[in-house]
């Protein structure tokens, strides 16, 4: 288990990384406009607490969505994520299986729910030389609980990749590269 | 930072707490103000963190001499290292010259610790190596003299690393007593043993320390209620009312643990916690008796806490709905961080002869399950943030509240003594009782209230 190497990560497909590349959009293109507009829509759905409509419209049924643990290392030894180690890891099925969580009326960690608001920006859009498309942006989540008046603020950036499929953008691989070492929350229950 | 000074009038207020506790606890009455309170924390940090025998890490952890991990005891860091003669130690993480922190990295590997304010430099056994124009300064002072300061006794039991801050504690092996034998149930079942799947993952909790410790000592009745989520998902096989069928074990004073054990083998459910059948074929008794591998076969789950705060759990699971469970291994601390917080340090384990797929796949299921996104520990916070928020208030401390913790005392509902069980301690079954978070806290109080330098005679809850 090491900690990555000098370059950030790259979100390639299993065992394809070496060989995509990625242009990057310009701002005033299509592409652009339309990935920029796919992530405003998602973090409005996952706002308002429209998981299974999230799941359904918006995430491959191929889906690798994970957030890889951090450590403190030394600048020389990259950004410190661990290349084996998560804090999810996870595919369609547990997903779903997260969303049905929400509603078996039990789940005591987000019921009563708490307020969540999605603010992604710093949106940069790519084309894939295997016919996907790239999506980075930061992420600032915002989150309250009860009668809290101190909110649990989680950073991070987020490496997407999407595939047309009928169509439409779906979610093809998500990786969270969040901007601490230990979380203070007391839980992830948590759609990024 | 969390204030740690202890005043004087502090201390007897303290003592005169734990003396209710102590008095309380046989008839399973718990002061409320023992939780979230910030007087007796700071005596926690001296009498239970500065006395007991603390988890450090693995030993698959720091593998290779110069393998180093930073770790905590109580609030306190200290570097864990494997020297060059591949011995273990554990030293605080402190320059002997003006105490400035030496090591700023989670882990990594070197036989030099350089301290960045004035360079001097530290072996991975604490000795000083070094120092900058050391004859000009210091003369002919002995550098062996100048090393890091050690913890008081370092101990090792089936790989995991403990230590303590107390020349006065007993061996490991003595403090540990009856619960060594149930920890080898776990790591003990074939002669490769276990591995860490790679390093803990860390989250902070508003919590008391003393919740997920007595949580992890035997609470399986919250599985039906707490997790009733989980259940539904099928995220663990065992229907909630049959896996209540096994033992309740208070191991030795303080250490307490449950079993979910088929009876018979009739019985549903996994046998070995679910580990695939070509895994449980290697499991012998190369480590352990033939009573011990019988008690691991009949085992569904196997969850306990040594005292103070390392809880192990062992069981099936499944993240995903549409995969059966597998059996998964978390170890996991709570570490404290002040009165009202804690820091949750997780990690998971395989036997080192599991393939890669099955390791993948116990570590999925388990980290689904059992982490802070995990389908069970999700929802363990929701009650432990409140019970902080309770035994804090003035209104438990004017109204003198008392918590309940009187399951299966005497004449008190179906659970009864085992007169004869192949493993050590007091056990009783079925596991509606409660006698063993009595044991933690019945040893809590003894410690909270021994005199420097004694260790208390305990004797288990019973």
């Amino acid at each position: 288990m090491t900690a990555s190497a000098m370059q950030p990560r790259d979100t390639g497909k299993e065992g394809t990384a070496a060989m995509v590349e990625e242009t990057l959009c310009a701002f005033n293109s299509d592409l652009y406009a339309e990935v920029a507009q796919w992530l405003t829509i998602e973090a409005q759905l996952l706002d308002d607490r429209l998981e299974r409509q999230w799941l359904e419209t918006m995430v491959s049924r191929d889906v690798s969505y994970v957030m890889p643990m951090r450590q403190t290392t030394f600048r020389t030894e990259g950004y410190g994520f661990l290349d084996d180690m998560y804090h999810l890891q996870e595919t369609y099925g547990s997903l779903e299986t997260k969303v049905a969580r929400n509603e078996t009326g039990s789940a005591w960690a987000e019921d009563p729910p708490s307020r969540f608001r999605h603010f992604v920006s710093n949106i940069r859009a790519y084309q894939r030389s295997d016919g996907d498309f790239g999506a980075r942006s930061a992420l600032l989540l915002y989150r309250m609980r009860g009668d809290q008046h101190v909110p649990t603020l989680i950073s991070g950036e987020r490496r997407d990749i999407l595939q047309r499929i009928d169509g439409r953008l779906k979610l093809l691989r998500r990786e969270i590269l969040l901007d601490h070492t230990v979380i203070a929350a007391e839980n992830l229950a948590i759609f990024f | 930072m969390t204030d740690t000074v202890l005043r004087d009038d502090d201390k007897g207020y303290v003592e005169r707490l734990m003396r209710e506790l102590s008095d309380g606890i046989d008839k399973g009455s718990v002061p409320a103000s023992i939780f979230g309170n910030e007087r007796v924390y700071k005596q926690e940090l001296r009498q239970i963190y500065g006395r007991c025998w603390v988890y450090m890490g693995h030993e698959s952890e720091i593998p290779n001499p110069g393998d180093y991990v930073l770790r905590k005891i109580g609030e306190d860091d200290f570097i864990v290292t494997r020297d060059a003669n591949r011995n273990v130690n554990v030293m605080l993480n402190a320059c002997r010259h003006r105490g400035v922190q030496i090591c700023r990295t989670d882990r990594g590997n070197t036989h030099q610790f350089r301290c960045l304010y004035h360079g001097w430099t530290f072996g991975s056994d604490g000795k000083l190596l070094g120092a900058l124009m050391w004859k000009q300064t210091n003369g002919e002072a002995a550098k062996e003299d100048n090393g890091l300061v050690h913890a008081a006794q370092v101990g090792i039991h089936q790989g995991l690393i403990f230590a303590t801050l107390d020349a006065s504690a007993p061996p490991l092996k003595e403090y540990l007593g009856g619960i060594g034998w149930y920890l080898d149930l776990i790591f003990g079942l074939n002669e490769h043993g276990v591995e860490v799947i790679g390093p803990p993952q860390r989250f902070v909790i508003p919590a008391d320390w003393k919740s997920p410790a007595e949580n992890g000592a035997g609470d399986d009745f919250h599985l039906a209620t707490l997790h009733r989520s989980a259940i539904t998902l099928g995220a663990f096989p065992v229907n909630p009312i049959e896996n209540m069928k096994g033992y309740h074990v208070q191991a030795a004073p303080g250490h307490s643990l449950s079993l979910s054990m088929a009876m018979s083998e009739d019985d549903p459910g996994p046998r070995f916690i679910g580990f695939p059948d070509e895994l449980t074929e290697s499991f012998n008794t190369s480590a352990i008796s033939e009573d011990q591998l019988a008690a691991a076969r009949m085992s569904r789950v196997i969850v306990g806490n040594v005292f103070p705060n390392l809880t192990f759990i062992a069981l099936p699971v499944s993240e995903d709905s549409n995969k059966p469970p597998v059996a998964a291994i978390t170890l996991r601390t709570w570490q404290p961080k002040g009165p009202d917080h804690i820091e949750v340090w997780n990690w998971f384990f395989a036997y080192k002869n599991a393939t890669p797929e099955q390791k993948q796949r116990s570590y999925t299921a388990g980290l689904g399950t059992f982490s802070m996104a995990g389908l069970f520990e999700m929802d363990d916070s929701e009650p432990w943030m409140s019970v902080v928020k309770t035994g804090r208030s003035v209104a438990a401390e004017l109204l003198d509240m008392k918590f309940n913790y009187q399951r299966g005392l005497p004449g008190l509902g179906i659970a009864t003594k085992v007169e004869s069980f192949p493993g050590p301690g007091v056990v009783y079954t079925p596991r509606y009782e409660e006698g063993v978070q009595r044991n933690l806290y019945k040893f809590y109080a003894d410690m909270m209230l021994a005199p420097p330098g004694e260790w208390p005679d305990a004797k288990v809850a019973g």
